[in-house]
């Protein structure tokens, strides 16, 4: 539990990502966005996710860099256009809040719609879906080793037969999607996931002082910034 | 604490699988299913947790009790907070990425208070020494840490029947042994136990009873010391893992030998800073059969990744007769079978599988034929290979190894979870398979595999003295 009280409530980080959400879409002066991520990553470094803080600069950063470059010396890249930099650097602010509030542990999360009376199905779907990522790249990284295995990888295999390739690669996708979603409802099952009444969680706490300053501060700042700066 | 009254079931549109059932099982008892795989072991433990009609449907006759209520009358829900179920994968169970969210899960369906909630899974993660892991994904963990979790999110519910299905298929004899002192530990506070098993050593110490299950039956009741005195002929016959805890045989060791057909020279695997092993000398040559062994975390998977070109060695070279080869060649000589079959069947049949880029000439559709009808998967020709069994995944791993025409075959804990039967037609393959020169390795932690078709031993973390 001790690790998880540096992070903030999930009602916090929610909060933080609908302003973002309006800071980010509703200002006049998309160049000057790069305020709501330098407040971000105070959010992040105050939750001591250093992680992710240097994750986010880097991606950043790098791509401040590009933008530079393209504007002001002329940078033309074969892939990318300005517009692609662009984009990607002015929706930054938006990865960072939303990633802030995925990283939530999962039993947070489910005890936050717990408590907003969420329905259980809609719970254990989302319970579900923190779980297959991780599982179905698992899953991905064992199909890519059983293809170069029996030889299915190869240029001339690919090349020749593109359609099996994608089969072989999505059925059996399909086929374990389903494997896994019915031994996860069985466990449920096992697990009284159809008990009737309030359900309760592990990591339910309520809002803490920390929490409020949190959120009201992000969401003062960003009101400043938008009356400052102007709506679109 | 658990009764079974004339109890018969048919799973919804197949025929019945288990035919009139008698069995009383008493609280603080530890009862053991046995017998050959898809003979009603497993339906079993579904009937006395309630998955099977609940979940499972079909149509179930006779009476089944626990503490002496009718289980019809004791809704899933109500149910669970009774039995806890530990499955086959712990993996696919997991609803969380943590270990105290997972633990609590079940908790927290049951309507427990926060307050209740924390106390049981801390109580728990503490009482079974799970501390430790508290800041560790799931994902990361060993196979019998990730079984140990299964266990305590079983147990931090409170209750006082627990169901295994074959909870050591995927452990090793260390992790086997530590989930029996699990279960032992269990059975001291008065749980009562109800295991499918086909290992049977590490339960010898702890079952009161085992119970042969055949055609969906119980047809015979053994003791410990009378499944002990049972002959190794005998339990081969009725198709039964050896009871007693089987040593690994003395074989001469398989390190490196010049001129051989494939050799491992002071290979190294290094991932970030971590050394996974180092200075590896190993060698394999047509005819042999070699036992790649060791401890869990030794890297025996990713070693035999490396000598089949999906892993690149870093450090050492690797050959194949004589000659130094790239991780893309060395694909095209070497055949891998990983120990999880979920992600190796591509087609929608299993003759198509085993004839996968394969040349469709009547000689090798003979020897197809030929291949699937000696691993008993002839019947099943048509069967889309997600719907086989374990075991049967496991023989079509197999199949496709000995029909790919490679010469080194490395089968990765191809009898994990295999009956006595099982076993025995892998242990024949395989010694067939070197007998027509292919050069074999099997990483396994079967002493009985070993025994029956190793030639050459290779110890990883590690060398004992070789004959």
């Amino acid at each position: 539990m001790e690790k998880k009280k540096a992070g903030f409530a999930v009602a916090a980080r929610l909060c933080v990502f609908a302003a973002t959400l309006a800071g980010v879409f509703l200002t006049d002066g998309t160049d000057r966005t790069w305020i709501i991520a330098a407040m971000l990553f105070c959010v992040l470094a105050a939750q001591k996710a250093w992680k992710q803080c240097a994750g986010f600069a880097v991606f950043y950063g790098i791509l401040s860099l590009l933008l530079y470059l393209i504007r002001f010396h002329g940078l033309r890249m074969a892939a990318f256009s300005e517009f692609h930099v662009f984009l990607f650097w002015w929706l930054t602010p938006v990865f960072m809040a939303a990633w802030n509030l995925v990283s939530a542990p999962p039993g947070m999360l489910s005890a936050f719609f717990a408590r907003v009376h969420a329905p259980t199905g809609a719970i254990l779907g989302l319970l579900v879906i923190f779980r297959f990522f991780p599982t179905m790249r698992a899953e991905l990284h064992g199909l890519r080793e059983s293809m170069h295995n029996r030889g299915l990888t190869g240029p001339a295999q690919v090349l020749r037969r593109p359609g099996n390739t994608f089969e072989y690669i999505l059925v059996p996708m399909l086929l374990r999607c389903l494997q896994i979603s019915d031994q996860l409802a069985v466990s449920a099952a096992a697990r009284g996931i159809d008990t009737p009444g309030p359900r309760h969680s592990y990591y339910e706490q309520k809002l803490r002082v920390r929490d409020i300053l949190a959120a009201a501060l992000y969401a003062g700042a960003i009101l400043v910034f938008l009356l400052i700066g102007g709506v679109k | 604490m658990i009764e079974l009254e004339n109890v018969s079931f048919a799973y919804a549109g197949e025929e019945p699988c288990i035919h009139g059932v008698d069995l009383r099982v008493a609280a603080g008892e530890c009862v053991v299913f046995i017998g050959r795989s898809g003979n009603g072991k497993t339906t079993l433990t579904r009937l006395i947790n309630g998955l099977a009609p609940y979940y499972y449907e079909g149509t179930l006759s006779g009476k089944l009790r626990i503490g002496g209520t009718d289980l019809a009358e004791i809704p899933q829900w109500e149910r669970a907070k009774q039995i806890g179920c530990v499955f086959q994968d712990p993996r696919s169970q997991f609803f969380s990425a943590e270990l105290a969210g997972e633990v609590a899960f079940g908790c927290e369906n049951l309507g427990f208070s926060v307050q209740e909630i924390r106390d049981r899974t801390d109580g728990v993660i503490r009482t079974m020494g799970l501390d430790a892991l508290r800041n560790t994904p799931l994902d990361r963990l060993s196979s019998g840490e990730k079984q140990k979790v299964a266990i305590a999110s079983a147990r931090a519910a409170g209750p006082r029947i627990f169901t295994f299905d074959e909870p050591t298929a995927n452990l090793d004899e260390e992790s086997a042994g530590q989930l029996s002192e699990t279960l032992a530990e269990l059975k001291r506070q008065g749980h009562t136990l109800v295991v499918a098993e086909h290992r049977l050593s590490w339960l010898m110490e702890l079952a009161d009873r085992f119970l042969y299950v055949d055609g969906g039956r119980l047809v015979r009741e053994f003791s410990p010391r009378e499944l002990a005195l049972l002959s190794a002929g005998e339990a081969a016959r009725i198709g039964l893992r050896r009871p007693c805890k089987t040593e690994p045989p003395l074989l001469p060791a398989a390190d490196c030998r010049t001129g051989a057909a494939a050799e491992a020279r002071r290979v190294c695997c290094t991932v970030g800073r971590k050394t996974i092993f180092r200075d590896i000398d190993f060698s394999a040559s047509p005819g042999e059969v070699v036992a790649v062994t060791g401890r869990n975390g030794t890297g025996k998977t990713t070693f035999a990744k490396i000598l089949c070109g999906l892993r690149r060695e870093s450090g050492g070279s690797v050959l194949f007769s004589g000659k130094r080869l790239p991780p893309g060649r060395r694909r095209e000589r070497v055949f891998y079978s990983a120990n999880d079959t979920n992600t190796q069947f591509f087609t929608p049949s299993v003759e198509e599988e085993v004839l996968l880029l394969l040349p469709r000439r009547e000689k090798e559709l003979e020897r197809a034929r030929e291949t699937l009808r000696r691993l008993g998967l002839y019947e099943y020709r048509t069967r889309h290979p997600a719907t086989l069994s374990g075991g049967q995944k496991q023989r079509l791993s197999l199949a496709c190894g000995v029909l790919s025409g490679r010469e080194l075959l490395i089968f990765d804990e191809p009898t994990s979870g295999l009956d006595g039967g099982n076993m025995k037609i892998i242990s024949d393959m395989l010694k067939q398979e070197a007998e027509n020169g292919k050069t074999v390795l099997v990483i396994t932690h079967d002493a009985e595999l070993m025994e029956a078709c190793c030639t050459h031993i290779f110890q990883m973390g590690g060398y004992r003295p070789g004959r």
